[in-house]
């Protein structure tokens, strides 16, 4: 996890034609928690449609209780929907055989403390009915992958909530999967961590993958997703690519080079005789963080807004 | 000392399990299906309740199919670095400390310390391995499930099948090591702890008895590991002991001296041939046997001096299998109704019958012998005997020609003495065939211990997916209470033990009526209390026999009595253990598949 990020996302084009597949899709998922007797305790996810399309980064939004971990967890398999569907490679949620082609990072490292890396990631590979050799091949290729040769003997009770982050991460890679769940990944890494961590899903979309995760941490979603769709109290309130939903529409912004004296006369005599003042010419970006605030402020001065699902 | 529990025939068992499998398979599934029916339609109704059903059936005919050997044993292999990971090796830890001071608690100066010991080992290994698989059991899955590590797993191609499995497989596996190294610690531990050795103590010297006119060799050991015991010699340069504490000696002249060999017998396996018994009343007819007054009625009484007997019918008794006649072994109870010579047997005869009727010899002359009382008789049934023909004139004959008829025979015994009784069950009278492999038999032991184990951590595994640790733990500890005490119970529910249910025994209690007057509530109310308790007892008594009879996998007695454990009856236990085996992980792979494990 040594290269440095290539943060530049694919071009349009590339983006539009690999993605023309849908990995993940959600038909008016819903989820109500129920306490024993079945009364409603949490209405945690309404209606929700999505779409997750092949090779793309799709991250999911919302604060803490909007739904984003409910909604990873339905299309796992791991809580059953109350009504609509969720469909991973066009099977359900609930088949197993779809697990054959994915990895998942769960919130937290939730691993077996008493065994050691190697036997960690050996075990897990058994999960997938692995042969012994590819195993052992693919074992050590990823603990290579994720920095920790040094320790690969330790059992994971003595390892940093980083180290377990990392070798948590490396788990989820071992059968190779098409499609990467990742919760909350950045979540207990360093600054170098959290930068690794970006570069490995960027390089893993460059590899043709798709990743979808979730997060509250807005600059790491803004780095490496292509698409996002955020959440709130269980809505899906914004659902786009990343570039087109931050561009402030309403400012425009130029900057130019080797223009004459006159020419920028000219500009600027157009500029103000708009009554404008000119800058640079282009569309400023706002940052993700903005535009998360008002969404979530905006959902909450107006309730069961939604945005529609096929953006 | 003899076996005091009856063994079942394993033709009519098997006959019956056959007949009752299927219609226990029908009821089992349908049960299922409409509980899972009902409370799938109280969640998403009655249409898409019914297609869920239908999808996880669908799809638990797809997970058993694709279950994966490799997967099953990474769940195993888990579940056994999990086992160490929580210390279980201390157990056993536990085991040797127990060993070590069984010394002082063990009642060296015991009529058998062979069967004592044995029951020690047997008793201790059994209780400790059932604990430790309790607990292994029952908090591995619930632990997995609140510490989310659950969540790594089922997201891989995992079946809920391997899981279970996987966890049973481990468990079991960790069980094993300790249970194998716990028999091997209690064979040492036993052999070694009955092994003595005896020197001549003073001459052996001529002395003359009422049986033996012309005068015997013998002699006296010394006093050794709390006994002594009387040789005799023959005439060959051959000798041995007699029988105390439940074992003798061989006796070697080796040149001038006297060798005394290792202890023998006292570590036996007996194989037997097991007859089936029936009695004749006092006038001869066909009965049951008398009630002596006892609580326990596992032994019948035959009154003597009249024409009362206890008849076995033995098969496969052939000239081939016992050349030279064959070995009878008793364990008769006596009951006085006047003391007579407390310090002599109670007399008594027996016969050989041929069961044909209309045979031309019909039985043999009385063999007279005198039971005693806690101690196994061996009469030894030679082929030529005396027999009395329908003229009285009496004659020789040839007991597997003239007195079996196709191989079966039977043996009559009677009561000679007035007033007194002997008392029997089946298993108290069998022909000796030969003395079996003593280890063998202890391993044997060890497997009923193991197939307790095995229902222990398949019931611990199977609650524990739908159950949390302590609850799991509780409800698989109730299913060893129950099936420790299931005969009190199924007494309790056919009225056998009298008192009624648990309303019926408050209102005693209350009105400390005693348990063998009527309730005096009257009509209604008795009733009406009579119909709660029949209802709760019923729900009592469907439960017991649903689950496992752990007393009865018990092999321990076997061992501890010294009697071969018959392969019929091992069989029969692992045949039942396999069939809760495979029903309870059916049971926890379908809560497992229907849990929401993040919820």
């Amino acid at each position: 996890m040594s290269e440095p990020m290539t943060a530049a996302a694919p071009s349009q084009d590339a983006v539009d034609k690999s993605a023309s597949d849908v990995i993940v899709e959600t038909r008016n998922l819903a989820k109500i928690y129920r306490d024993f007797w079945g009364r409603q305790k949490v209405n945690a996810l309404k209606a929700l449609d999505l779409e997750v399309k092949q090779g793309e980064v799709f991250g999911l939004l919302g604060p803490n209780g909007s739904g984003k971990s409910t909604t990873i967890k339905l299309l796992l398999g791991l809580l059953f929907p109350t009504s609509g569907q969720a469909l991973v490679f066009g099977k359900d949620a609930s088949d197993v055989a779809k697990n054959e082609r994915i990895g998942y990072l769960p919130e937290e490292s939730y691993l077996y403390k008493f065994l050691s890396a190697s036997e960690t990631l050996d075990f897990y590979g058994r999960l997938f009915d692995m042969p012994a050799d590819i195993r052992r091949d693919r074992v050590n290729e990823l603990i290579s992958m994720v920095g920790l040769d040094w320790a690969k003997r330790r059992q994971l009770k003595e390892y940093s909530k980083g180290m377990t982050r990392r070798i948590g991460l490396a788990q989820a890679l071992i059968n190779d999967p098409d499609l990467i769940l990742l919760d909350e990944p950045t979540t207990g890494l360093d600054p170098i961590g959290t930068r690794e961590m970006k570069d490995l899903i960027i390089r893993l979309r460059d590899q043709g993958k798709t990743v979808l995760m979730c997060s509250h941490l807005l600059a790491d979603v803004q780095d490496v997703c292509d698409r996002i769709a955020i959440l709130h109290q269980g809505e899906l309130k914004e659902l786009g690519r990343v570039d087109s939903l931050l561009k402030v529409q309403n400012v425009t912004q130029m900057q130019a080079q080797g223009l004459s004296q006159e020419a920028e006369e000219e500009i600027r005599a157009v500029v103000a005789k708009h009554g404008g003042e000119l800058l640079s010419m282009e569309n400023p970006t706002t940052t993700l963080e903005e535009l998360f605030l008002n969404i979530v402020m905006d959902s909450e001065a107006r309730p069961g807004r939604r945005a529609r699902g096929d953006s | 000392m003899t076996l005091e529990q009856a063994i079942p025939n394993f033709s009519d068992w098997i006959g019956e399990a056959l007949f009752y499998l299927p219609l226990f398979i029908v009821f089992f599934a349908t049960t299922g299906f409409v509980i899972g029916y009902l409370v799938s339609a109280i969640r998403r109704g009655p249409v898409e309740g019914f297609y869920a059903v239908a999808q996880v059936i669908g799809s638990a005919v797809f997970d058993l199919a694709n279950t994966s050997v490799r997967r099953t044993l990474a769940m195993a292999m888990l579940a056994v670095q999990e086992s160490i990971r929580r210390k279980v090796l201390i157990a056993f830890a536990v085991f040797i400390v127990v060993l070590l001071f069984a010394g002082w608690y063990l009642d060296v100066k015991s009529d058998n310390p062979g069967r004592l010991y044995l029951s020690f080992v047997l008793t201790s290994s059994n209780y400790l391995v059932l604990i430790l698989a309790l607990f292994l059991s029952t908090f591995s899955l619930p632990a997995d499930i609140k510490n989310r590590t659950i969540y790594t797993i089922v997201t891989k191609p995992v079946r809920g099948t391997e899981i279970v499995l996987g966890r049973i497989i481990g468990f079991m596996t960790v069980g094993t090591a300790i249970l194998v190294a716990m028999c091997l610690v209690s064979y040492l531990f036993v052999v070694r702890g009955l092994s003595h050795e005896h020197q001549v103590d003073g001459q052996i010297q001529t002395t003359l008895t009422d049986l033996a006119p012309d005068g015997l060799l013998q002699g006296v050991t010394t006093y050794d590991a709390h006994h002594r015991h009387t040789i005799t010699m023959y005439d060959d340069g051959t000798g041995e002991t007699d029988v105390v504490m439940g074992h003798h000696h061989s006796v070697k002249k080796v040149g001038g001296d006297y060798k005394i060999g290792p202890p023998q017998g006292g570590l036996a396996a007996r194989v037997v041939r097991r007859g089936d018994l029936r009695f004749k009343d006092r006038s001869g007819n066909p009965g049951s046997g008398v009630n002596v007054g006892h609580e326990w009625a596992y032994r019948s009484y035959i009154e003597g001096g009249t024409l009362a007997a206890a008849v076995w019918t033995f098969d496969g008794m052939t000239a081939g299998k016992y050349p030279e006649g064959f070995n009878l072994e008793l364990n008769l109870r006596v009951f006085r109704t006047h003391k007579g010579n407390i310090e002599k047997g109670i007399r008594g005869s027996i016969t050989i019958r041929n069961p044909k009727a209309g045979a031309a010899i019909l039985s043999s002359e009385p063999i007279s012998f005198s039971a005693t009382e806690f101690a196994i008789d061996r009469q030894f049934i030679p082929r030529q005997l005396k027999a009395i023909d329908s003229d009285g004139t009496v004659s020789d004959v040839d007991l597997f020609k003239d007195l079996t008829d196709g191989g079966k025979l039977e043996v009559w015994i009677q009561c000679s003495e007035r007033g007194q009784y002997y008392g029997m069950a089946e298993p108290d009278v069998y022909v000796l065939e030969n003395d079996g492999n003593f280890a063998i038999n202890f391993i044997k032991g060890f497997v009923g211990i193991w197939l307790q184990m095995l229902m222990v951590t398949t019931f611990g595994v199977g609650f524990s997916t739908f159950l949390s640790g302590p609850v799991g733990m509780l409800a698989t500890l109730s299913t060893i209470v129950v099936g420790l005490f299931r005969k009190f119970i199924v007494d309790l529910v056919t009225g056998v033990l009298e008192g009624g249910g648990p309303m019926e025994a408050l209102i005693r209690t209350i009105t400390q009526a005693n348990l063998t007057v009527d309730l005096d509530i009257g009509t209604y109310p008795t009733a009406v209390v009579k119909f709660i308790d029949g209802v709760f007892l019923t729900g009592l008594n469907l439960i017991t026999i649903s689950l496992p009879d752990y007393a009865g996998f018990s092999m321990t007695e076997f061992v501890a009595t010294g009697f071969n454990i018959e392969p019929s009856l091992l069989v029969i236990h692992i045949l039942r253990a396999l069939t809760y085996f495979v029903f309870v992980t059916l049971i926890g792979y379908f809560f497992l598949k229907t849990r929401e494990v993040a919820a």
